[in-house]
């Protein structure tokens, strides 16, 4: 029996040493942010979002009113709103601040921090974890960048948050858990 | 400058073997070189200076960045050859924290070093890719990665590039100099199936041409706190290492497109 092959998929293994030979596009870091395009309408208004960036009041007893900026469909205004119920969820339990929420696709579902370098950043280390969990870097003086790729009934999608200390794992499983139900179909 | 991670998915795989020799190899060829042992088991200070656990080292500059670089580096017998050993901070045997908690300060360490006219930076760095050794790699201009020639080990490379991956969303500029086959048993057929299978999973430039055999010298060097390049009997790895050394300039001036690190 060959002792390596059966543990390995060759050709992941082959496309995952290439990437490390090409050179990394630092130049789209730079950019403004390439996947918010013309096309992407989002959730909530350029006003909004700049609002939001606010900090959120930590005790708050009730989620935040969702913005009135009409989405594009019923179920789309239910998952918005679990969406924010979800966000205020994470920034009183987790003092989580800058959420956002990728697709599948990498597009932003949701945003709070408008910065692309998370977007980029969150999209790309969840891309490179390929299913292997969450991941945490770094960005700044107490501001760690949590990661959690997460499967759900649309697809893949990532959320990324930033939190004071890098959260354990028993806290990334509940927070992943209700992500899930979040995605979900009510 | 330039700065390189030797680091490994996996322990016990020859890294700091390599990290020791190949480093002795550039400081014999001329290049003023800086050996830092970032292992929290300070296998390089307790291979080469008897003295290695009473030292400042690495973790006590990540602790407290404002000990000068001249507490921290050892000097040796060979003018161009100079060590940092782990050192003595507490938690230095603490599990390395969490990715990106030293970031700045491991590059300030490299800064530093750079600010001496080092023309290398040889890095040990613990096994696995997480804490410490993560912001090391996503600070170093290049990454080697030692790599034991046996089935366990090579089972282990996906969630190595998988790793380094995610470490050049960091660190754009790192260059993944490439895997080196460690420990090789040229009489022992897994060893060298191993190896073969390697070689047929990679793509050429991922791996160094040059391998480490398994050969005694390396034990009787650890044993006397010595370099394989100053033992009896040393040539068959002195030459090994000498080889390596050239590969590695050839890949970083190949990179750099620059002559400044051609070998004396």
């Amino acid at each position: 029996m060959d002792p390596v092959n059966p543990w390995l998929d060759p050709s992941e293994v082959r496309r995952l040493a290439e990437q490390l030979l090409r050179p990394v596009a630092t130049d789209r870091l730079d950019s403004a942010d390439p996947w918010f395009d013309s096309s992407f309408v989002g959730f909530t208004s350029k006003d909004t979002v700049a609002a939001d960036t606010k900090k959120p009041e930590p005790a708050a007893p009730e989620p935040s009113p969702v913005p009135e900026i009409p989405p594009a469909s019923p179920s789309l205004a239910r998952l918005l709103q679990r969406i924010y119920i979800f966000r205020d969820w994470l920034v009183k339990n987790f003092q989580a601040e800058e959420i956002f929420i990728l697709d599948c696709e990498g597009k932003v579902i949701f945003d709070e921090s408008g910065h692309g370098r998370h977007h980029f950043m969150g999209r790309n280390l969840a891309s490179a974890s390929h299913g292997s969990g969450y991941i945490h870097v770094k960005i700044g003086p107490g501001a760690i960048l949590e990661v959690i790729p997460c499967e759900t009934p649309y697809g893949r999608i990532v959320l990324g948050a930033l939190v004071p200390d890098a959260l354990p794992p028993d806290y990334i499983r509940t927070i992943t858990e209700i992500l899930i139900q979040t995605a979900s179909p009510a | 400058m330039i700065s390189i991670a030797i680091s490994s998915q996996k322990g016990g795989v020859g890294k700091t073997t390599l990290s020791i020799n190949l480093a002795h190899a550039f400081a014999r060829a001329g290049l003023k070189t800086l050996l830092v042992d970032a292992d929290p088991q300070g296998s390089v200070g307790l291979s080469l200076t008897r003295q290695s656990r009473l030292l400042s080292g690495f973790y006590d500059f990540l602790a407290d960045p404002s000990i000068p670089m001249e507490r921290l580096i050892v000097p040796t017998r060979l003018e161009t050859f100079a060590l940092v050993a782990a050192g003595q901070a507490s938690d230095y045997e603490a599990g390395n924290g969490y990715s990106g908690s030293h970031l700045v300060r491991v590059r300030a360490f490299l800064s530093n070093a750079a600010a001496r006219h080092y023309d290398i930076c040889l890095i040990d760095t613990a096994a696995g890719l997480f804490g410490v050794t993560n912001d090391i790699i996503a600070s170093a201009d290049g990454v080697i990665i030692p790599q034991q020639a046996e089935p366990l080990g090579i089972r282990s490379v996906p969630k190595l590039l998988e790793g380094l991956n995610r470490l050049r969303i960091i660190n754009p500029r790192l260059n993944v100099l490439g895997v080196c086959l460690t420990m090789i048993q040229y009489g022992l057929a897994e060893s060298t199936e191993a190896a073969h299978t390697l070689r047929q999973l990679l793509p050429e430039e991922m791996l160094f041409q040059n391998a480490v055999p398994r050969d005694d010298i390396f034990i009787r060097a650890s044993a006397k706190g010595l370099p394989v390049g100053v033992m009896e009997g040393r040539h068959g790895a002195e030459t090994v290492f000498d080889s390596l050394r050239a590969e590695v300039l050839a890949k970083l001036a190949r990179s750099r497109g620059a002559t400044t690190y051609q070998s004396h």
